[in-house]
């Protein structure tokens, strides 16, 4: 189907894109960019090997095959994030170390609950790009292959087959 | 944090117990099914317990900030109103529940249903106690309506339980529209109340004694909310209806409960409502019609739970009279009235349901005789009829000696008028109790449990036990019927042996009663056109041809809405670009829509400008689907490069990255749609007619997003000054790139929400295109 061209830029893009989204989710607080483009970026670097490979590749690759299950992680770590201060009988979202209170470094990355939101960010938009291509690459897969069996058993199937198509 | 919280405080733990009762129930019901009725009768009696408990310690309330910023605080009490009718919810409710606990599994064979629907029932009856009992300690008007809103859902699902039944799901949803729809009038008054008075504590109002006319109309409005759900002419007909459910729902929402709300709710505001004198008139003018009109029609019903549903509403009418007199007897004799009132009407409805039970008969003129069979069933519901028709020796006949005064205080004329109405009950109350009871045996009872006729015998024994021992009663109602604090009412009732007017009236009353009971060949025409009358221009045919021409309505921009996707998307944009060019049109724009001037740096910008406009306009241009996918895409893309050369690098990133996402989103669904439909669809001329159409509205609309746009931008935003606070926060917050700080800090409440819209979406891809599987 692609070339193998594609399939192998594809391929040489898919850890240098992570990287990328990884930077874009670390420096958030400090510069361009957040957990939703950190997310699109990488989801569109698995996107990318769907593209070049089929839709096979999405059952192939574990971070494709669990990426729904991400979206709710995801909320799950930003809602406790936002929610977490109620419990400390503070306001939500009251992140902490509270404003003005020195953070820990490590690099440009600090250690501050907003980041751990914007992870929690993150990982909903990847789980929900991810899943939701990779969810309608598998259904259109399973569509032609019940219509290649269909064909193969009977000759005058692929009408018959069509025409059902037709009627979804 | 809380305030006012003391050390053992009954209004928290009744709260707690109530909210408690259905959730437990609810769970054991889950767990083992045929545990729920043994359950509710616990929780409830544990309710009941803390209820009479709280009479004898002082006065409790919890009053919390609930939502500061709108002045809501979550504040409710256990005052003397409070406490009357949360006896009256949880002991009448107990009653209820130990009759259901072996009613309910008996219903749902007959229905051929499962008895693990159990914890449905028991679950909403909890449910609905919760909110009664909730409602009438609520001391904050919104949280006063919150409770209010959550009896009328409740008893949607009692009214419902039957829902395979078509009679059922119609009668529930009319009681939802009519007490839902009255209950948007109370919210209205409500706010109306608030803005006049500036709060929405209750007790705060009430103390404000304001005459100022908007109260008034605060007062009507909320009146009006009151009597639809106490069922008064003209809303009564949702009551009659209402019989489709299961007898303890009918024994429980029609007499102590549900239409004991309706009431409350004046009894709450009485001292707000008791200023304006034309309220008062048309509360007596309503009651006196509810009286008639409900005793005319429960004398012909041949149902055995219409006779008691219209007399229902006719009981009502004595409470809402009451209040109408303005007098502190007539408060006094309501609050009274409303206590031996729930005891003899949920008698009466049990007595009925254990009948139907026994002999499968629901029509009086198919019942009769039975006082040999069941004689303790006769004597139960014997002394229950003899408390509503008011013979002595029972609380009921203190109710109508109450009445009685009360009128006679206001005139003449009232005290006929009571007479008369205290007549047509006892004609009622008798046709009913003999035409069961008395006569020709017409069906041989089959014997039921005794669960279904120790309710009835307990309350009816109350109903005496309370006509002998009257001081509970009247401690109770005299502590509902204080209107201040300083001024409490006092009830004077005993029995007297002298021609004093209530005596004479109470006479008359037996007298007239007997007379309409053994002459009712002559009344029975009449009172038949009455009913038919009713029937057929009554205020149910204008509840239905509304609902009908509501329908029509919806059908016919229905139709037009799923013609096609083009009148679909045509429906949005067009109500859109209407209401939008309203308030353009609306708003006050003197300053708005100047033209900015024109520099050689502005060049590049209006290049990229004018890029999109062209890429918009050929978007309506391909007809292969593909084509406008990657044509929308141009418009994204040069977008995306307008925010770069404005400064926004942060959102031209995510401009770029949502453009590339939406486009890979488009070409899946083009993916999952049939080719042979794409290719159909490429194909298909589209009208001349719909182009002109589509032409018109796109022109419209945009024309008025044109406005919009224009006029904001014309003028110096308001936000500014928020957008400086932002910026002076940010490095507080640990952060450099205010856009990232924005979206997880400052605004992460709304983060939120829209991560959580993703999700949702998430679930909904995934049910419709996987069947729920997630991996």
């Amino acid at each position: 189907m692609t070339s193998v061209m594609t399939q192998i830029a594809s391929r040489i893009l898919l850890l240098p894109l992570f990287m990328v989204a990884a930077a874009i989710l670390v420096k958030g607080y400090v510069d361009i960019g957040d957990g939703f483009s950190a997310g699109v970026i990488a989801s569109l670097a698995i996107i990318l090997q769907g593209v070049a490979f089929g839709a096979e590749e999405f059952d192939r690759l574990p971070l494709a095959r669990y990426a729904p299950l991400a979206t709710f992680a995801g909320l799950a770590l930003a809602l406790s994030v936002a929610f977490a201060p109620i419990a400390f009988g503070h306001p939500i979202f009251l992140h902490q170390p509270v404003a003005g209170a020195p953070a820990r470094h490590f690099g440009s990355l600090e250690f501050i609950t907003p980041v751990l939101f914007d992870i929690g960010v993150f990982l909903i938009v990847f789980g929900f790009c991810v899943g939701s291509v990779s969810a309608v690459a598998r259904e259109t897969q399973r569509r032609e292959r019940e219509l290649e069996e269909a064909a193969h058993e009977s000759p005058r199937a692929p009408s018959a087959a069509g025409d059902r198509e037709g009627v979804r | 944090m809380p305030e006012n919280v003391a050390n053992l405080n009954i209004a928290l733990v009744l709260i707690g117990a109530v909210f408690g009762a259905p959730i437990v129930t609810l769970l054991v019901g889950t767990w083992r099914p045929s545990m729920t009725g043994s359950v509710a009768v616990v929780t409830t009696a544990l309710c009941l317990a803390i209820v009479i408990v709280s009479y004898f310690i002082d006065e409790s309330s919890v009053n919390v900030v609930w939502a500061e910023t709108f002045g809501l605080r979550f504040h409710v009490a256990l005052d003397g109103i409070a406490q009357q009718f949360a006896l009256l919810a949880t002991g009448i409710g107990l009653v209820v529940v130990v009759y259901a606990y072996r009613y309910v599994p008996l219903h749902l064979d007959h229905h051929h249903r499962d008895r693990d629907e159990q914890p449905r029932f028991f679950g909403f009856f909890l449910l609905f106690m919760a909110a009664m009992v909730g409602l009438v300690m609520a001391q904050d008007m919104i949280l006063q309506f919150a409770f209010w809103d959550l009896t009328a859902i409740a008893s949607f699902y009692l009214i419902g339980f039957d829902r395979d039944q078509d009679d059922s799901r119609t009668s529930a949803m009319m009681a939802l529209l009519v007490t839902g729809i009255s209950a948007v009038l109370v919210l209205i008054g409500m706010l109306l109340l608030r803005t006049e008075l500036g709060t929405y504590s209750i007790p705060d109002a009430i103390a404000m004694d304001a005459d100022a006319p908007a109260v008034g109309i605060a007062m009507m409005l909320i009146v009006v909310g009151a009597l639809a759900k106490s069922a008064q002419i003209p809303f009564h007909f949702w009551l009659p209806r209402a019989m489709a459910a299961p007898t303890p729902v009918s024994a429980y929402l029609h007499s102590a409960a549900m239409v004991a709300a309706g009431v409350f709710l004046v009894r709450r505001y009485y001292l707000l409502i008791a200023g304006f004198d034309w309220l008062l008139n048309a509360l007596l003018v309503i009651g006196f019609l509810s009286i008639a009109v409900g005793g005319i029609i429960s004398l012909t019903r041949d149902s055995l739970k219409q006779v008691l549903a219209y007399s229902t509403i006719s009981q009502y009418g004595y409470v809402v009279v009451m209040f109408g007199l303005g007098t502190a007897s007539g408060l006094a004799g309501a609050m009274f009235y409303i206590l031996a009132h729930a005891l003899v009407k949920s008698a009466l409805f049990l007595t009925a349901g254990a009948v139907t039970e026994a002999t499968g008969a629901k029509y009086l003129s198919r019942t009769g005789g039975l006082a040999r069979r069941m004689p303790l069933l006769a004597i139960g519901s014997g002394l229950a009829s003899a408390g509503l028709i008011a013979l002595p020796l029972s609380i009921g006949f203190f109710k109508d000696e109450l009445f009685f005064t009360a009128a006679w205080e206001r005139g003449q004329l009232f005290g006929v008028l009571a007479v008369a109405s205290a007549a047509l009950t006892f004609a009622y109350i008798s046709r009913f109790w003999i035409g069961v009871f008395l006569g020709p045996l017409r069906r041989e009872p089959e014997p039921i449990s005794g669960v279904l006729v120790w309710p009835v015998v307990a309350l009816g024994g109350a109903t005496a036990l309370f006509g002998l021992w009257t001081g509970p009663a009247i401690e109770i109602a005299e502590r509902a019927a204080t209107l201040t604090a300083g001024n409490p009412a006092e009830i004077a009732i005993a029995y007297h042996l002298d021609a004093r007017p209530a005596n004479v009236m109470a006479v008359a009353t037996w007298i007239v009663g007997i007379l309409l009971v053994l002459g009712e060949r002559r009344w029975s025409p009449a009172a038949h056109a009455v009913a038919r009358f009713g029937d057929r221009h009554g205020p149910e045919r204008l509840y239905h041809r509304t609902l009908d021409a509501l329908e029509r309505v919806s059908n016919s921009i229905h139709r037009v809405e799923v013609r096609d996707l083009r009148s679909r998307v045509a429906t949005i944009l067009a109500p859109a670009g209407l209401l939008v060019g309203l308030a353009v049109i609306l708003t006050p724009n003197s300053d708005a829509f100047t033209i900015g001037g024109w520099e050689r740096s502005d060049l590049p910008l209006s290049i990229m400008l004018l890029s999109t406009a062209l890429a918009a306009i050929a978007v309506a241009i391909p007809r292969s689907h593909l084509r406008i996918v990657i044509t929308l895409s141009c418009v994204g893309f040069s977008l995306a490069v307008i925010y770069a050369l404005l400064g926004a690098p942060d959102v031209a990133l995510v401009a770029i990255l949502v453009e590339t996402m939406l486009g890979t989103f488009f070409i899946c669904m083009l993916l999952l749609m049939p080719s042979s439909i794409l290719r159909f669809e490429t194909r298909e001329p589209t009208e001349r007619s719909g182009v002109r159409r589509d032409a018109v509205i796109a022109t419209f609309t945009g024309a008025m997003a044109f406005f919009v746009v224009w006029g904001v931008f014309s003028r110096p935003s308001p936000s500014t000054r928020l957008i400086e606070t932002y910026d002076e926060l940010t490095p507080l917050a640990h952060g450099e790139a205010i856009v990232t700080v924005i979206l997880a800090d400052f605004r992460g409440f709304d983060t939120i929400g829209e991560i959580t819209v993703i999700a949702l979406v998430m679930l909904g891809v995934m049910s419709l295109i996987r069947k729920g599987r997630l991996r």
